[in-house]
């Protein structure tokens, strides 16, 4: 019998005009949102590409110019501008130190608006200086991308509710309620029934339309068949959640309009509200202390420092006797460098605790940001979004860490050798440090968003049968 | 007549239970968004003072040093916050908060506060700007959205038509019914942002008048959904489908069209990138001519230029330090190159913003979005303007070293050393943001666009209301 109302249930459905009109909007949407989102990641390789390409012609061009300068073809220049002086390459010829996009990197833009996706660190400067923000305008930051995130996190829920607000209350409004229950049918069953009938339709034209839009802008999720299952399995459940709040809500057994501004009120708190009252609390409780206050510490420290450059260059001998200049009779060509080099180091040293003070106190904020995420299923959703494209902080600030890791390599790449008065040779291009961006240190936050959403599917099941025991068969049915 | 029928609507809008839930919701969410707000300026204003007092000190009491040295060392410039931010951040958030002014370089504003946060901070913020221009235009929908097709599908419109009342004055007391009850929210929290407002310590820029403009804008915006909302409902025969059209409306005029505006300006004017920008900058300053490389041919032709005009033969001769002149002209050099991309930029920037007031045609939240910020001092415009002083400032104080250097120390001199009286010599940094009337000016598009709404959601309302059925 139950399988019969479903069938009928069916049919209804596929001669409702308003199932196409859904089929054709959402797919028009997600086209869209990742038409947005391949813009921005090819725009974003594009310019990766093409720094490296620079880089690699620079290369040859010095080490042609080395050849022709160490053959007497060339009249020598003038020493700032010699290829084979090291700090000529540390400095002018930096690597490219860039941040690969994921293959999913499209459907979230995450943090990928705010900061730069390469850099190119120089043998001298301080990490703190090392700039990553990107130019943009401000207003679109704070408009947002269209991207499928947005499509997923905002427009989806609204969309389920507008599938499924009304499910029980029309039927009971048009009194074909009555008709059905005369049947033998189980109530709960049969609006169960009609809601998962519901679901798996939205959830197949949903699937469907983001499997086609990723193909028809050329993103391999057949090949990286892992991250795409993960992002169907993580909206899916996102659906599934939306549809059981619908369900829960139907069983109160209220009127139509009733039910459309409760669930409104639902949406609004889980994706409006709550999301900015944990992103405010955290402003207020964990307060970000003050960059500008930092800036004047670090200035203070560095000034002290620099007062002592000439002591500091003796210390840092002694501490380093590797280093000391073994021929005391012959002048080093880069002894400013060296020099540079020490009081640098002694002033990252002594700035050191006011970066860890900072770091700290934003480490605080962001894990109580980590942990107030499963308040709501809406900043779940983004969090295993962003994790799937690798756009989020944890990335960003990750990719910052390889950088300044990596601005260590290239300087302790030519510190000994300029303590040697080493020169460089033609054939050292090919021996330079080189960086491959990877970002499997970064802690995925995925499982516990997927746990999460699932936790809240779990608390709906539990609210529906507590109001299935509470509420009497004839409230359900009373008009 | 319109009176009663709007008393009769008060009275039935706050029976009900809905209304009396989410007004209170309401209320309370503005009421904790305005003091944490209030919390949150209070302390960032502290750290600005802080701050900007640091820098001074810092560049008074730098010690004994070359005047040029002094400019490479340099000095900070800290974006001050104006009390009616409390009210609208617009888009502080996401612009750097201080610009480092130092030789030879024009720097970017550093420290957005957005970039020190979580992804969840582009959920949004509950400011009270995120209520008052997000939310409450849900409120009216939520009250409204049945105010005609609730009497239709009673009946009692029909009866009303029988005794003789005008759709019109029937649709006036509607709509003063819907306005009512939004003043009676927005009132309060005006008068609460006016007395936080004033209460504040250095409240020097707060101007009673900006706030009434301000909350002016807003009640035209809600005018504009009450309007839309009661235009939906006389269309419909039922309530659920005018609920969940006016559902779509707000969410395309809210959520959707200014990321879709968004898209379309970055894809018709889209930014450099900042090592773009920064490449562009560097090519010309390769041609032009440098300051720290006399070998350059446009130095070269300056100094010939000099020596002849002082009738001297080497720039030991000159009655100043060659130096310290080549230097400053340099220095000129590189800030007009500046100045030069900076515009280009900045006609960039222009062009985008017209792309958002012409979609502002489709969505009444985008002018209100505009008009808000400019009036709270928290737009992109502001921050130019900001920026734009701080850059006058640096080229200002770059040149005083430069000067000092050129006449007090002789051709060749690094070790000549300026001291304090220099340093204190040159004015702290004080920035004053541009007119309410310069501001009023930027934004008259913007303005006209939303009166433009008001006016003809208004003719829209009146010829829905003229032509409605009764059943």
């Amino acid at each position: 019998m139950l399988n019969h109302a479903i069938k009928y249930e069916w049919l209804n459905l596929l001669r409702d005009r308003w199932v196409m009109i859904l089929l054709i909007l959402f797919l028009g949407i997600t086209v869209f949102a990742v038409r947005n989102g391949k813009e921005k990641v090819e725009d974003r390789m594009a310019t990766i590409t093409k720094e490296k390409e620079k880089m690699v012609k620079l290369d040859r061009k010095m080490a042609a110019d080395i050849d022709s300068l160490n053959k007497n073809l060339k009249p020598a220049p003038e020493a700032w501008k010699d290829p084979r002086a090291l700090d000529n390459i540390g400095w002018n010829a930096p690597r490219v130190v860039a941040m690969d996009a994921q293959p999913l990197a499209v459907i979230s833009t995450g943090q990928s608006d705010l900061f730069t996706h390469y850099a190119k660190p120089k043998i001298y400067g301080e990490a703190y200086t090392l700039g990553f923000s990107e130019l943009s305008n401000p207003v679109q930051l704070l408009f947002g991308s269209f991207d499928l995130a947005f499509v997923c996190i905002y427009l989806l829920p609204l969309l389920v509710l507008g599938f499924s607000y009304n499910v029980l209350s029309s039927e009971k409004e048009s009194g074909v309620l009555r008709l059905t229950l005369a049947q033998p049918i189980s109530l709960y069953q049969w609006l169960f029934g009609k809601l998962l009938l519901r679901f798996f339709i939205l959830t197949s034209i949903v699937v469907a339309s983001i499997l086609f839009s990723l193909t028809i802008f050329d993103i391999d999720w057949l090949g990286n068949r892992g991250a795409a299952t993960k992002l169907i399995l993580l909206v899916t459940v996102y659906i599934f959640f939306w549809f059981l709040i619908s369900f829960l809500i139907n069983l109160l057994g209220n009127s139509s309009g009733s039910n459309a501004v409760t669930l409104i009120a639902v949406w609004v708190v889980f994706v409006l509200l709550i999301p900015s009252i944990i992103s405010q609390t955290a402003n207020s409780f964990y307060p970000v202390p003050s960059r500008t206050i930092m800036i004047h510490e670090y200035r203070e420290a560095k000034a002290l420092a620099e007062k002592k450059a000439d002591e500091i260059l003796k210390t840092y001998y002694r501490e380093h006797p590797e280093y000391a200049p073994k021929d005391t009779t012959q002048q080093n060509q880069y002894s400013w460098w060296l020099g540079n080099f020490a009081a640098s180091d002694v002033i990252n040293q002594s700035v050191q605790p006011v970066l860890d003070d900072y770091n700290e106190a934003l480490n605080k904020q962001q894990s109580w940001v980590n942990r107030l995420r499963f308040l709501s299923p809406a900043i779940l959703l983004q969090d295993g979004l962003n994790d799937l494209a690798g756009t989020s902080p944890a990335h960003y600030t990750d990719f910052r860490d390889q950088v300044i890791a990596f601005a260590d390599t290239w300087r302790h790449y030519f510190i000994p050798r300029m303590f040697n008065n080493e020169k460089m040779q033609a054939e050292d291009f090919g021996s330079l440090p080189t960086h491959s961006y990877s970002s499997a240190q970064v802690p995925s936050h995925y499982p516990a968003d997927l746990m999460g959403l699932l936790f809240f599917l779990t608390l709906t099941v539990a609210g529906s049968v507590w109001v299935y025991r509470r509420n009497s068969f004839e409230n359900v049915l009373s008009v | 007549m319109i009176l009663k029928i709007a008393l009769k609507e008060l009275k039935e809008i706050v029976r009900e239970g809905r209304f009396r839930i989410t007004a209170i919701t309401l209320f309370a969410l503005l009421l904790a968004a305005l003091f944490v707000s209030k919390s949150y300026y209070t302390s960032v204003n502290a750290q600005h003072s802080e701050a900007k007092k640091n820098a001074r000190s810092e560049w008074v009491e730098q010690g004994q040093k070359n005047p040029h040295s002094a400019a490479h060392y340099g000095t900070y410039a800290f974006k001050p916050k104006y009390p009616l931010s409390l009210i609208d951040n617009g888009v502080d958030k996401y612009t750097g908060v201080s610009i480092y002014l130092e030789a030879h370089k024009r720097n970017e504003a550093q420290y957005a506060a957005a970039q020190d946060q979580t992804a969840l901070s582009r959920f949004g913020d509950l400011t009270p700007d995120f209520v008052l221009i997000f939310i409450v235009p849900l409120f009216i929908i939520l009250i409204g959205f049945n105010a005609f097709t609730r009497e239709r599908e009673s009946g009692t419109l029909r009866l009303l038509k029988s005794q003789g009342v005008s759709t019109w004055k029937l649709t006036m007391g509607k709509w003063l019914g819907l306005f009512l009850p939004v003043l009676l929210i927005a009132i309060p929290v005006y008068v609460l942002a006016a007395l936080f407002l004033a209460n504040i310590k250095d409240y020097g820029q707060f101007s009673l008048w900006a706030l009434t403009l301000l909350f002016g804008v807003y009640l035209i915006y809600y005018a504009v959904f009450i309007n839309i909302t009661l235009f939906v409902s006389s269309l419909f025969k039922k309530s659920n489908v005018a609920f969940v059209t006016l559902l779509g409306i707000w969410m395309v005029s809210c959520l959707a069209m200014p990321k879709i505006s968004t898209a379309i300006a970055d894809k018709l004017y889209p930014y450099p990138t900042q090592v773009e920008f920064e490449e562009q900058i560097a090519v010309d300053k390769k041609k032009g001519l440098d300051g720290h490389n006399p070998w350059n041919t446009e130095a070269k032709k300056l100094e010939e230029e000099t020596l002849k005009k002082y009738g001297v033969d080497s720039v030991q001769q000159l009655p100043f330090n060659w130096d310290g002149f080549l230097m400053q002209e340099g220095e000129k050099h590189t800030a007009d190159i500046y100045f030069k991309h900076y515009q280009l930029l900045k006609d960039t920037y222009v062009n985008q913003t017209n792309v958002y007031r012409s979609t502002a045609a489709l969505s009444p939240f985008l002018p209100t979005r505009f008009l808000s910020m400019a009036i709270c001092r928290t737009d992109y415009t502001s921050h130019w303007d900001f920026a734009n002083a701080a850059e006058n400032y640096r080229i200002e104080l770059v040149g005083k070293m430069n000067g000092d250097m050129a006449a007090n120390s002789k051709y060749g001199d690094w070790d000549y050393l300026a001291d304090d009286k220099l340093w204190s010599s040159v004015p702290d940094f004080q920035y004053e943001p541009a007119s309410y009337t310069t501001v009023i000016r930027q934004n008259t598009s913007n303005l006209i666009t939303l009166l433009a709404w008001l006016l003809l959601s208004f003719a829209a309302l009146y010829g829905a209301v003229t032509k409605m059925k009764t059943i």
